[in-house]
């Protein structure tokens, strides 16, 4: 394409400002775009130093264990077109793809839309915006699980639109069905829209707190003791 | 651990197999780090509160004996939410302990040589009896279990409580827990051991970063519980 993909409007509708929103559970065919995004959020947060990611690293991990028990991957998808259905799955922990709709002020305009586009069978014609990273978690004081969000994140022509919440709230409402008793994640002090965010979310900020490390040559050394 | 240990004398002569005696004092005091069983849900039910004592934080404190047995134990050890329960005891624990050795993981047995000796006011409450009439003490615990980096795409383990009842402190017992959990990430190829420590605790800060561990200082923990989580769930 010459020019990157405007979503919002389409020749035969061009006034409708309606985007379709899906956030469903990642698959092995998805591999290549959560690849891309990790490295996205790296750039992101300033630590492509640290980033040593694979996509064959990703596909020989992420899958290992049913959904919530283990490592669990939600992808927002965004479509000009509503999504076709999906059968609901009864071993999905009572999980279902969430789909809403967005009305759009402003055109979305996507370089890297060929990238992250998604096409499949039933006529589904999407480009994955963001994706959200969680497993339970367990805290003690309340002898129930939680979940704890490793990584959110929207690809930046996705941003301000609400697409960030949409997939921590999926996050939160599956924590809610599952009796789970938090979600909890880490913010970088300086990211200040990011702790806007979720401080409207209704989370709260523990100062307190600070993440403690051991990995790399460190952690290797323990191997003989 | 036992950085001070002497070289190993000789092993001691016929079974049943015995932790070699390096040059004990009167004090000497033998250590096992093994995995929880549902057994040990009384003890954990109590060091967990304790640690809320500690932490001042009793008012987040609501789980109870039965919360914690339906909860800990749904999986396979470090597939998920894991225990290892540290014992202490005046005699040597057997290393061949058939029935608490498993795959991936075999019980940890050392030794402190102590100048003086413990003192435990709570001893029987934390006593535990084997059935050779062997008398240990639960002295801590560690609860953990796997988390996942995305730039290493690789497991690691999440530490979620690392506790040392009081009387035992400042001998290594807290470095001995913290080590076996490292030691088994490494085992494993998982890529770190996390956690998180409150900006207060100069001590615990301070044996982290000697252990290795840096601390993060420019990340803050956020947290949806309570009515405002379960306002999600409409």
């Amino acid at each position: 394409m010459e020019t990157p993909a405007t979503l919002t409007t389409r020749p035969e509708n061009p006034k409708t400002q309606t985007s379709y929103v899906r956030i469903r559970l990642a698959t092995q065919s998805d591999v290549p775009h959560i690849h891309k995004l990790i490295h996205q959020m790296a750039v992101f947060e300033g630590l492509t130093h640290l980033f040593a990611t694979t996509e064959s690293s990703l596909s020989s991990t992420l899958f290992k264990s049913p959904p919530f028990t283990a490592l669990t991957v939600f992808i927002l998808e965004v479509s000009l077109s509503p999504f076709p259905p999906t059968q609901p799955d009864p071993t999905l922990s009572q999980f279902t793809p969430v789909e809403t709709r967005v009305i759009l002020n402003s055109p979305i305009v996507d370089e890297d839309y060929e990238t992250f586009r998604v096409v499949g069978e039933e006529c589904l014609d999407a480009v994955v915006a963001g994706h959200v990273f969680f497993f339970p978690n367990y805290p003690s004081f309340l002898s129930k699980p939680g979940f704890y969000v490793e990584d959110l994140f929207v690809r930046e022509p996705y941003r301000r639109r609400g697409f960030g919440k949409m997939l921590l709230s999926a996050v939160a409402e599956q924590a809610v069905k599952m009796g789970f008793a938090r979600v909890d994640w880490m913010v970088l002090g300086w990211n200040v829209n990011a702790i806007k965010f979720y401080e409207e979310m209704g989370a709260e900020v523990l100062e307190g707190w600070r993440p403690c490390r051991l990995g790399g040559d460190a952690l290797q050394a323990y191997a003989n003791k | 651990m036992a950085a001070a240990a002497p070289p190993p004398a000789p092993t001691p002569t016929p079974a049943p197999p015995v932790e070699h005696q390096l040059n004990p004092t009167p004090y000497t005091t033998f250590v096992r780090i093994r995995l929880a069983t549902p057994s040990d849900v009384p003890f954990i039910h109590k060091l967990i509160h304790q640690m809320a004592v500690f932490e001042k934080l009793t008012h987040l404190f609501t789980a109870t004996q039965e919360s914690l047995s339906s909860t800990l134990f749904n999986s396979p050890p470090f597939t998920s939410f894991t225990v290892f329960i540290l014992e202490v005891s005046p005699n040597p624990f057997l290393i061949a302990a058939p029935h608490l050795t498993q795959t991936l993981f075999s019980p940890i047995v050392t030794h402190v040589n102590l100048d003086l000796p413990i003192e435990d006011d709570d001893s029987e409450e934390f006593k535990i009896v084997g059935a050779d009439g062997s008398e240990v003490y639960v002295g801590g615990f560690v609860l953990f279990f796997p988390n996942y980096s995305t730039f290493l795409a690789k497991p690691g383990f999440y530490v979620e409580d690392l506790f040392v009842r009081e009387c035992y402190r400042r001998r290594g017992f807290g470095k001995m827990l913290l080590s076996a959990v490292a030691k088994q990430a490494v085992k494993m190829g998982y890529g770190r051991v996390e956690w998180v420590v409150l900006d207060w605790n100069v001590n615990a800060i301070k044996f982290y970063e000697e252990m290795g561990a840096k601390v993060l200082q420019e990340w803050r923990l956020c947290r949806l519980t309570g009515d405002a989580l379960q306002a999600y769930g409409d």
